[in-house]
């Protein structure tokens, strides 16, 4: 790509390494030795199995885990600071909805705790809820919806504070594939109109290649990066794409740049 | 559609309660009024209870048996009440505490305990003893009773906020405060009415059970002067009823502040008005 050189570097990782101890008193390696240099507006993926780190990474970088080795930097600030500045957005695996609120209140919730005025809340809230294709559930409690919609939720309150950087822990793997595909789309369609960094932690290679610009492949024990694969199928991203041989072919060359054996 | 058979019916288990209870009364009070002398003292007749209940001869002090239950109740009942509220406020502050001091939790949580296990009776005269006035002493009983269940209970609601609520606060960036007032407490409050529920009928049963310590009014001063023959024993029967009442009635009163307060319920009642009555 010829435009990669000037483009803006957001997130820089250095020589990451992050040691837990275990109950048992010994040191576990979780990730050691990531590089790896993320662009504004970029959507990146973190692919790998269980055990491999991609979490930890993503829980780094969100001030989430303390590095115990190397460094992050997102445009020259820790992670910390940048969390301080509340530019983060995080998206969990399960929807992490608060029951007492109505769906609207959840979306509204960050910017109440950002001090954001009434009417620019609730503004925020109708417009997100919109894109989400959720408006007409504004007033309805989370209990009251499947577990897409909550997902779709959760994502709407992210997108909500306007953030810097969305980091999403594998969002979609609890929901079955027609949602999930529908999510897809979705998810593609707001990132294009509000143009942030996503960094997106999955455990499906489809997904992975199907979302991304580029895909960051992590192998286990102990956890590091393995491989950076461009994904060089244009965008915007139609869900008949899965079905061309260059879709497969990065699948294939993705699936094949696993380190560790069989998986 | 379907007829809904008798047995789904919200009320068939009321009802099959109640008739139980009053079959298995009556046989009994048969049994009683054909073997003891005075069985009005043991076991009397529901019917006959019913007619003290309404009856206009006067037993105590020109009062009706019904009246003297429900004056000696208010004074119980606003014992008990003040002591409840009392035993709310500091129950809801206590779990406050041991949530936000992991020291205070692990100095206080298991003695906590040894409040409950304390006879209210033999609470009583040490409580006495301090407070000096019996009407105190009361109040401060039943909001010993009550601090329990709800401290216990609030504290458990705070405890079961999910770590994934505590990561996406942190990510925020939200303040200690923030996080009590927006997720610690709104979840708490459904334990905190578990509490309240527990809480309402023991309040006024300690509330009676330490009027019969001392004179003064108050339901369990009637009931052991009708006891002893003081008064009219349907007296004592009336009150047995009416406590029980009242008891069972405190615990669904809570229930109903909590849908009241609950914020589906609101919603729900904003949605309705909205749409014009649906």
């Amino acid at each position: 790509m010829s435009e990669t050189t000037e483009r803006e570097k957001e997130i820089t990782i250095e020589d990451l390494g992050v040691t837990f101890r275990d109950n048992a008193g010994n040191d576990v390696q979780a990730l050691t030795g990531v590089n790896l240099d993320i662009y504004k507006g970029e959507f990146v993926s973190l692919l790998g199995p269980s055990g491999c780190g991609k979490t930890t990474l993503l829980r780094s970088v969100a001030d989430l885990q303390e590095p115990t080795e190397g460094s992050i930097r997102i445009s020259g600030m820790t992670p910390k600071e940048v969390r301080l500045e509340q530019k983060f957005g995080f998206v969990f695996q399960q929807p992490v909805l608060f029951n007492w609120r109505t769906v609207k209140k959840n979306v509204e919730l960050p910017l109440e705790i950002m001090y954001y005025d009434k009417e620019e809340r609730s503004k925020r809230a109708d417009e997100m809820l919109e894109m989400v294709g959720l408006k007409e559930f504004a007033n309805h409690f989370p209990r009251q919806l499947s577990g897409g919609m909550q997902q779709r939720v959760n994502i709407a309150r992210a997108f909500g504070i306007r953030p810097e950087i969305l980091l999403m822990d594998e969002p979609f793997s609890a929901l079955d594939e027609f949602t999930k595909e529908k999510l897809h789309e979705d998810l593609l369609r707001i990132w294009r109109q509000t143009n942030k960094t996503v960094l997106f932690v999955t455990h499906n290679i489809q997904e992975a290649v199907f979302l991304s610009d580029r895909v960051c492949v992590l192998s286990p024990h102990p956890g590091r990066l393995s491989a950076v694969v461009d994904i060089d199928l244009p965008r915007p991203r139609r869900l008949d794409m899965k079905d061309t041989s260059h879709f497969n072919e990065l699948v294939t060359k993705v699936r094949n740049s696993f380190e560790g054996g069989s998986l | 559609m379907q007829k809904k058979k008798i047995t789904d019916q919200n009320w068939f288990s009321v009802v099959c309660w109640l008739l139980l209870i009053v079959a298995a009364w009556e046989i009994g009070a048969i049994v009683v009024a054909h073997t003891k002398r005075s069985p009005e003292n043991i076991l009397p007749h529901l019917y006959q209870i019913l007619a003290a209940a309404l009856s206009s001869a006067k037993v105590s002090g020109g009062m009706t048996a019904s009246r003297v239950v429900l004056s000696s109740a208010g004074a119980t009942l606003f014992r008990a009440l003040a002591g409840f509220i009392l035993g709310m406020i500091l129950g809801f502050g206590f779990a406050l505490l041991m949530k936000l001091s992991g020291v205070i939790e692990k100095l206080a949580f298991p003695y906590l305990m040894l409040i409950q296990l304390i006879p209210v009776l033999g609470l009583a005269p040490i409580i006495l003893a301090i407070t000096g006035d019996i009407n105190q002493s009361r109040i401060v009983i039943a909001a010993i009773l009550s601090f329990y269940p709800v401290a216990t209970n609030t504290l458990e609601g705070f405890k079961s906020v999910d770590k994934d609520k505590y990561d996406l606060m942190y990510t925020y960036a939200a303040k200690k405060s923030t996080i009590y007032t927006k997720v610690l407490i709104p979840t708490a409050i459904p334990y905190f009415f578990t509490g309240l529920k527990i809480a309402a009928p023991m309040a006024i049963t300690a509330s009676i059970l330490v009027d019969t310590l001392q004179g003064d009014g108050g339901l369990g001063c009637m009931l052991s002067q009708s006891l002893k023959h003081a008064m009219s024993i349907y007296v004592f029967w009336l009150i047995v009823f009416f406590s029980a009442f009242i008891g069972i009635m405190s615990g669904y009163l809570m229930s109903w502040i909590e849908r009241l307060v609950s914020p589906e319920y609101r919603g729900s009642r904003r949605a309705k008005a909205g749409k014009g009555g649906d």
